[in-house]
């Protein structure tokens, strides 16, 4: 059975998506339909039936070499038509280390005697195959498995609309969705993937995946971002490349709980640079922010809560293997300091896209951090943000698209008033922008773990304090702006897509209830799974950490929580139009028809009152700020490579 | 049984005990001030008798969010007090108490008038500038008790302004903050004599504003205690430590006239964040 569902979770969607390209119009919403529940049903069946390892027939061995030679000629003809030296060059890096694989194939005897001491020591799982599915590689396939389908359903409704404006050099519709719904197949893959080979190889086809979809539109700024999003995942790519053969190098076999179990330094920290490349750390955060230009169900799906989180995914699996080394500490800063930089450039963003967008970064940056900080509850706190980041990502990005369909605009300025335009859209969205920095939802609980668990490290505390106070603000700033009502109340439900209005909304509640029961999630799935990694090996002042979290009250949050919605629907039943009045703006309010914003100025004129919010570009600007963080950020890095040398 | 008891006993004391002592102190706060003005001042109890006029008005309100908001800032800030007597994790009462704020700022941002949006944005940046030292006291806490809890930091061995002695200099200016006290009282003051039209909270009359002087009495109140706890091992020092930081920012209001956003924002992380660096620098070292 399981076997079936495997395949019907990765080379199922592939097989979708293709049939969805070449399927006319008529039947292809279908299609994609039908493909996005087969994927997952599966999934979440998979994930149910527990942790597993598999080991492939040794014929697979040179499929997987085979099909990532043909991935690594596709990037090739790509650099060649795209006429880019530097993805040739990082292609023909890859082309010739799978040569390399091909002549110096490891030895299956060291390997097997080494996962067999490995076992025995109860370190590892016994005996792990090409593809390992624990508990966390589970957890990342029910994230793709379910929100990536959501998305995709999402994303009918929305391509339909997209159709009718896109410009003229926009490639088909079919060939979108063939990236969209093959993309979750990879993502799958990626997730359960043990074997360095079969890794990079769905690693590579995610990256494919990117460039089609963010160059979608073919105008001259989706090419040239496209391109971008190649030339620096093509370098990651080859980065995990040169982790696999360094890995054969120094005598540890290619899967991933080999390295883990030997922790030889130099693969670790290519995978590491690979991670960083892949969740657009600084300094390669530029590809995500230009990937922006992609359809919006895009920027949902890869760019913030699933492909982007494979970086992130890959830290916290080798966590446990870096985690003692002097590579943490660099990590956990770089991670630390992407966080606290891109939640200050944020603040000078009036585009709602590349708000989500550094946020996103920043967000995936904090799990790099707590993944490196090595105490249980800082790993706990990683894969809290892990999922929680994932779903209320998805909603925002899913409201944002609608919003920028109907209003026109991506622009935060623009958003006041759509309250009465879109009262669903802008009710997932606040609940959305609510969930990532207000009790009781996940987001807070996590980021909470994580600064308690950084006191053992100042500099990782400095950023991690900064950077949560600084993302107060643009989120509120933010919210500010959608939830302007004006006294005159007249809500119309928006006339959007079926599909756009109820996946955002079956997504707002899904944030909702998690919200309420992050804390039991927290103590049934999290706290277990990182006491199973850390037992054993971490400090009874860190145990002591996780216990405290653990003892806290959650019931006085949530009574109050009762009280104010007790309360709030008592006076908003009694409240009564009559009991409204006009704001004060800055003299007598003209009251004529709409025209309430304005009020009687000097002569006599009617005048508007408007204020928007603060940016501060000055300081935070973009180029203010990358003009010395992504350097610093570059430096940091490096280090990561000196400490090796050392 | 008894356990259980006594925590509803607790949570009921905050609840009605903590208004209480706020209002009596901004009571105290204003006659104060008039005196230093050499004016005769309000009677001690006005603070009450205003809340009660407040609650007997009309409602009236320039849309339904906005109560929402303010029932929103009542219930998080009386949390945040019931947290802290409760002995809970301080750092997750930031979060609270961030929280609480954040809806009076929504609360004013919900609305139309560009007053009360400038007030809020103000209100937001002073979070922004106050929270990092918040937390690297509560850091302060952990690296002087090994816990987070507030319990913790009660029953610590020695007096906590003995480790945490420039953290208290630097909590003393976020609470001059809190406090709506000059040169910090950007978003809305308390006294007329620095703004003619109200910040952050101009849009709201009548039962809804009261609900937010309520909650800044539980404020006034939460934070007054919060000073004492760096001199909880003995109750005469903590209460001496509270009564002294209380009538220096009543000074320092009537000395000082009210400042920029950016001032008070680079005030915040350079000197008071300086200050509270320094002090865990020194408990890192030890």
């Amino acid at each position: 059975m399981r076997e079936v569902l495997l395949l019907l979770s990765i080379v199922g969607p592939v097989v979708g998506g293709i049939l969805a390209w070449i399927a006319p119009d008529k039947v292809r919403s279908t299609l994609v339909l039908l493909s996005a529940l087969m994927t997952l049903v599966a999934g979440v069946w998979l994930s149910t039936l527990g942790s597993f390892t598999l080991t492939l027939p040794s014929t697979f061995a040179p499929l997987a070499t085979g099909l990532e030679v043909a991935v690594i000629l596709v990037v090739l003809g790509l650099a060649i038509k795209l006429r880019s030296w530097l993805v040739g060059l990082f292609s023909l890096l890859q082309l010739a280390l799978a040569g390399w694989t091909l002549v110096h194939p490891h030895s299956d005897s060291t390997h097997l005697t080494l996962t067999k001491t490995a076992a025995a020591e109860g370190l590892i799982p016994a005996l792990p195959g090409q593809l390992l599915g624990d508990v966390l590689a589970l957890i990342l396939v029910l994230i793709v498995s379910v929100i990536g389908s959501l998305i995709v359903i999402y994303a009918i409704g929305y391509m339909k609309n997209h159709e009718h404006h896109a410009p003229a050099t926009a490639a088909s519709t079919g060939r979108f969705f063939f990236f969209l719904v093959a993309f979750l197949g990879f993502m799958n893959g990626l997730a359960l993937a043990n074997d360095i080979t079969w890794l990079s190889l769905f690693w590579e086809a995610t990256t494919l995946c990117s460039f089609f979809l963010i160059g979608h539109d073919g105008t001259p700024e989706a090419r040239k971002n496209a391109h971008r999003a190649l030339v620096i995942n093509a370098g990651g790519g080859a980065a995990m490349m040169l982790a696999g053969v360094a890995a054969s190098w120094v005598g540890c076999g290619e899967t991933l709980s080999d390295i883990i179990r030997q922790m030889p330094l130099l693969p670790l920290a290519f995978l590491c640079l690979a991670a960083f490349t892949k969740s657009a750390q600084m300094p390669f955060q530029s590809w995500l922010l230009g990937a922006m230009v992609a359809p919006t169900p895009v920027s949902a799906l890869l760019h913030s809560s699933t492909m982007v989180k494979a970086g992130s995914y890959l830290i916290l699996r080798l966590s446990p293997a870096f985690g003692p080394t002097k590579l943490a500490p660099i990590i956990a800063i770089a991670g630390a300091f992407t966080f606290a930089v891109t939640a200050a450039i944020a603040i000078s963003q009036s585009n709602g896209k590349k708000v989500l967008a550094y946020s996103t970064i920043g967000n995936l940056g904090l799990i790099a951090a707590c993944a490196a900080l090595n105490t249980p509850l800082a790993y706990a706190a990683a894969l809290m943000i892990l999922c929680f980041h994932a779903i209320s990502k998805a909603l925002l990005f899913l409201c944002m698209g609608s919003i920028e369909q109907t209003i026109g605009s991506r622009q935060i300025e623009d958003m006041g008033g759509i309250l009465h335009r879109m009262p669903i859209t802008t009710t997932c969205m606040v609940i959305g922008m609510v969930s990532m920095m207000a009790p009781p939802f996940g987001m807070l609980f996590a980021k909470w773990m994580a600064v308690e668990a950084a006191v053992s490290s100042p500099i990782v505390l400095l950023l991690l304090v900064i950077g949560s106070a600084l993302s107060v603000f643009f989120w509120a700033k933010w919210i500010g702006r959608v939830v302007t009502a004006s006294y005159h109340e007249d809500y119309q439900v928006e006339k959007i897509a079926f599909s756009m209005i109820s996946v955002p909304a079956l997504i707002g509640v899904a944030v909702a209830v998690t919200g309420l029961v992050a804390m039991p999630m927290f103590r049934f799935v999290f706290k277990p799974m990182a006491i199973e990694l850390f037992k054993g090996r971490a400090a009874v002042a860190q145990w002591n950490m996780l216990g405290a979290v653990d003892a806290f009250m959650v019931w006085p949050l949530l009574a109050f929580l009762v009280a104010v919605c007790v309360a709030v629907l008592l006076t908003l039943i009694t409240f009564k139009k009559t009991q409204i009045r006009l704001p004060f703006l800055c003299g007598e309010n003209t009251t004529d028809g709409d025209r309430t914003y304005q009020f009687t100025s000097l002569m006599d004129k009617p005048d508007y009152a408007n204020v928007s919010s603060y940016y501060y570009t000055p300081i935070f600007g973009e180029e203010t700020m990358g003009l010395w963080a992504t350097p610093t950020a570059a430096l940091i890095l490096m280090t990561l490579f000196g400490v090796i040398c050392i | 049984m008894t356990s259980y008891a006594r925590l509803i006993v607790e949570i009921l004391a905050v609840i009605i005990g903590a208004p209480i002592l706020g209002a009596f102190l901004m009571g105290v706060d204003r006659k104060i001030t008039a005196r230093m003005q050499s004016r005769q001042g309000p009677p001690l109890l006005q603070p009450f008798y205003d809340l009660i006029k407040l609650f007997r008005k009309d409602a009236i309100a320039v849309n339904r969010i906005q109560i929402v908001y303010a029932y929103l800032h009542l219930a998080f800030m009386v949390l945040a007090c019931v947290l802290f007597v409760l002995g809970q994790d301080s750092l997750m009462l930031l979060f609270v108490l961030a929280f609480s704020t954040l809806s009076l700022v929504m609360g004013g941002m919900c609305v139309r008038s560009p007053y009360s949006r400038i007030g809020s944005q103000r209100e937001i940046i002073m979070m922004v500038a106050y929270e990092p030292i918040l937390i690297l006291m509560v850091v302060g806490y952990y690296l002087t008790n090994g816990s987070f809890t507030i319990s913790d930091a009660f029953h610590s061995s020695k007096p906590l302004i003995q480790t945490l002695p420039l953290l208290f200099i630097a909590f003393v200016m976020v609470v001059a903050v809190k406090w709506q006290k000059s040169p910090f009282d950007l978003a809305t003051s308390h006294h007329a004599h620095q703004e003619i039209v109200k910040g952050i909270t101009i849009e709201y009359s009548g039962p809804y504003l009261g609900v937010i002087e309520l909650a800044h009495c539980y404020e006034v109140a939460l934070f007054f205690v919060w000073i004492g706890l760096f001199g909880a091992t003995h109750w005469l020092l903590g209460a001496a430590l509270a009564v002294a930081a209380f009538f220096m920012a009543i000074v320092m209001d009537n000395l000082m006239a009210r400042l920029t956003t950016m001032w008070m924002f680079r005030f915040m992380w350079t000197i008071a964040l300086g200050l509270a660096m320094t002090n865990i620098l020194w408990l890192y070292v030890k």
